[in-house]
């Protein structure tokens, strides 16, 4: 076996490991509940919710067998795909889940790239200009942005761009978009995200003012993106100038430049490429962490994706639909280092040794 | 002059260089000033300090948010609770959030992290595949979920407290007398231990405030990368010469632990003890602004934040309103900075690549 198949077989295995182990850590939270409440996570019409029928739920869901009985079942059901019954949205986790991704997605498509990209470059012109003005300027940006709570830069942007200039409303879409995009006869919903179904149905009905529904969803995805990347960027820039600043002291770097090559040259292949290495682990991290930083903004924006959900059934103390959440938060964010580790193994020899 | 104090005179100066360390203390120093100013500042509330007094007299010809008057300075919130006075008693909350977890997760990061490190074995892949688990998870929404799943009360078992305090006493003996058997021992009591939770059921309840729930939910989410953290450290010291020449000489692992290895760790502590104050204020202050965290009427900053909230779908009354949130939002970007802005400082302080050479 090479040493990348054995790299990639010991980290599978690691991985599985995790799950495993996030499961049995949600599971036990669950327990905290007692089995009157637990109950609740099962009923699914008023007639089971009469007080005097709880108990029934209990016995025929067997709530109070031992820890590991239960645990097996749930497992059992969650390997099936069924996280259970969330009864502030009248709607199996599953199905609740499955209907608010895209507006996440939404948010995190556009973020991400620029969260990575404005980060890696001024992360490095942070780090060549060391101690000179655009490191500075950097730097306090950096640890402002790493300071301001995400909800309250959140209500000024609301404050100032929805009540005092009024150009965008905020949720996923305008009143009037959200009624064009609800009427089938002229919208086909083809993606679910709005950005998308714009272009593809001015596309496939030949209609130019479709893309009005797109121009609506970018105009509303706006403020969101701009306080996710003014909050995360900050991590990206830091931990990138550092790795910079490592990679431009390096032996191969005197040897670079010895060799005669341009400045150029030695900063953005030799430099860059190296100081690339933990920032794209971060990376993975960060979109992948994304998903919890959104819980936040998309409850100050009203933008009805996953985060809001979460938030809005932690309210309500509907356990099933937070702890599906998180399963689902930890399950992407496993499954993102591990591709990012892999990625890089594959790249970089040297990570596969350790 | 002894090197260990010579050095921290070394870093005093050179925080005293760096303007923007000077700035974190200033903020840092001026937030102490007023948490202990506090009382003089905003006269305690007769029934609890922390509760923020309401404005009965205006309540009863409006509901809404008086603006700053002379009256109440930084105005008032919906149902006329006094702005000034949150903000105040908030900083309070503050430091007692940030230094109560940060404290907390320290201990528990120094205890296990230097016992997987020094042991190694079973005992730190067990320890180091829990933090993992718990890692896997975005901080904010395991801390959701632990504050909606606890309690109002909690039962604490007579066993479960003899357990906690059987194995920080065997910590203690395994340092004082190491051996890899009196190990195996401590995983015997622990089994013990649990076991006798099923025998002895007698349990007793100890209420818990919301911001006590968020406090120990905060810390159950944290304290994994501090162990983390402190196990790197040590694994990295330990096996340096002046360690090796310790053992050499006779000298006690605890000895050892307490006199070479942990003073070598602590800058790298402090640095992300400094940082994760800051962070742990804003997982606080974002965990009541989704209103799962101190009560309603608690003096927290994010708390009163809280209360702007049902005015986002009606943004011309978040305009009307906004000293409401812009006050207390302030103050706690300014709190967090000032850490940050130490944190940050210190890291370049302390980096050793960066030193006089």
């Amino acid at each position: 076996m090479t040493s990348l198949t054995a790299y990639i077989v010991r980290r599978l295995l690691l991985l599985v490991l995790v799950v495993l182990g996030v499961t049995v850590l949600i599971f036990a939270i669950t327990m905290l509940f007692p089995a009157e409440i637990r109950a609740y996570m099962y009923i699914r019409n008023v007639e089971q919710a009469r007080p005097e029928a709880i108990p029934r739920v209990i016995q025929i869901y067997g709530l109070n067998d031992p820890f590991y009985v239960q645990y097996g079942r749930w497992l059992g059901n969650l390997l099936q795909g069924n996280l259970g019954w969330s009864y502030t949205s009248s709607q199996s986790v599953v199905e609740a889940i499955s209907s608010r991704w895209v507006y996440t997605f939404q948010i995190v498509m556009f973020a991400a790239p620029i969260i990575i990209f404005v980060g890696i470059y001024l992360g490095v012109q942070s780090a060549i200009h060391r101690n000179g003005l655009i490191d500075h300027i950097c730097r306090v940006l950096s640890i402002i942005g790493w300071s301001l709570p995400s909800f309250w830069l959140g209500l000024i942007l609301i404050s100032v761009f929805s009540g005092q200039l009024r150009w965008v409303s905020i949720g996923p879409l305008s009143q009037e978009g959200i009624n064009h995009v609800a009427n089938t006869a002229l919208f086909t919903r083809y993606t679910g995200v709005s950005v998308f179904d714009g272009i593809l149905n001015a596309i496939t009905r030949a209609d130019i003012s479709q893309l009005g529904i797109t121009l609506d969803a970018l105009a509303h995805v706006v403020l969101p993106v701009i306080v996710i990347v003014t909050i995360d960027v900050a991590l990206l820039i830091r931990v990138m100038r550092s790795s910079m600043l490592e990679a431009l002291n390096k032996q191969y770097i005197t040897t670079a430049k010895a060799k005669g090559l341009s400045k150029n040259v030695v900063i953005y292949k030799h430099a860059r490429r190296n100081a690339l290495i933990p920032v794209a682990t971060l990376s993975g991290m960060l979109v992948a962490g994304l998903l919890g930083g959104l819980v936040i903004t998309e409850t100050v924006f009203a933008y009805g994706g996953l985060g809001a959900w979460a938030a809005r059934a932690a309210l309500s103390t509907d356990i099933t639909a937070v702890l599906g959440y998180a399963i689902l938060t930890a399950v992407i964010f496993v499954i993102a280092n591990l591709i990012v580790d892999i990625l890089y193994a594959y790249i970089d020899p040297r990570i596969r040794l350790d | 002059m002894r090197p260990r104090v010579k050095e921290w005179k070394f870093m005093l100066m050179r925080i005293r260089q760096n303007s923007l360390a000077l700035a974190g203390l200033v903020i840092i120093l001026a937030f102490v000033c007023i948490a202990v100013l506090a009382p003089v500042l905003a006269p305690p509330n007769p029934a609890d300090a922390f509760k923020i007094p309401r404005d009965m007299e205006i309540n009863v010809l409006t509901p809404n948010p008086t603006p700053p008057t002379m009256r109440h300075i930084f105005g008032t919130t919906d149902q006329q609770y006094d702005l000034y006075y949150a903000c105040i008693w908030g900083t309070i909350t503050a430091f007692r959030t940030g230094l109560t977890v940060v404290g907390v997760s320290l201990i528990i990061g120094l205890l296990m992290g230097t016992v997987a490190a020094y042991y190694g074995g079973l005992l730190d892949e067990a320890l180091m595949r829990f933090t993992d688990i718990i890692i896997a998870f975005p901080g904010l929404v395991l801390a959701m979920a632990l504050v909606i799943a606890f309690p109002a009360t909690v039962p604490i078992n007579i066993s479960m407290i003899a357990l906690i305090i059987f194995i920080l006493a065997m910590l203690m003996l395994l340092a004082f007398h190491p051996s890899r058997k009196l190990l195996l021992v401590v995983w015997g009591l622990l089994l013990l231990s649990i076991l006798s939770m099923f025998y002895f059921p007698v349990s007793f309840q100890i209420p818990l405030s919301r911001l006590d729930k968020v406090l120990i939910a905060i810390t159950l989410v944290g304290w994994p990368g501090y162990t983390r953290v402190i196990r790197g450290e040590v694994l990295r010291v330990k096996n340096e010469d002046f360690v090796e020449a310790s053992k050499a000489s006779g000298s006690s692992d605890f000895g050892i632990v307490v006199r070479h290895i942990w003073p070598n760790t602590v800058y790298p502590l402090l640095i992300v003890a400094t940082l994760d104050i800051g962070s742990i204020v804003l997982s606080a202050a974002a965990l009541s602004f989704l209103g799962i965290g101190a009560s309603p009427d608690y003096a927290d900053w994010g708390q009163i934040i809280q209360r702007s909230s049902p005015w986002i779908n009606r943004p011309t009354e978040l305009v009307a309103n906004f000293h409401t949130f812009v006050i207390p939002g302030i103050f706690i970007t300014l709190f967090v900075m000032g850490w940050n802005l130490l944190g940050d400082a210190l890291r370049d302080v302390l980096d050793p690549t960066l030193r006089r050479r």
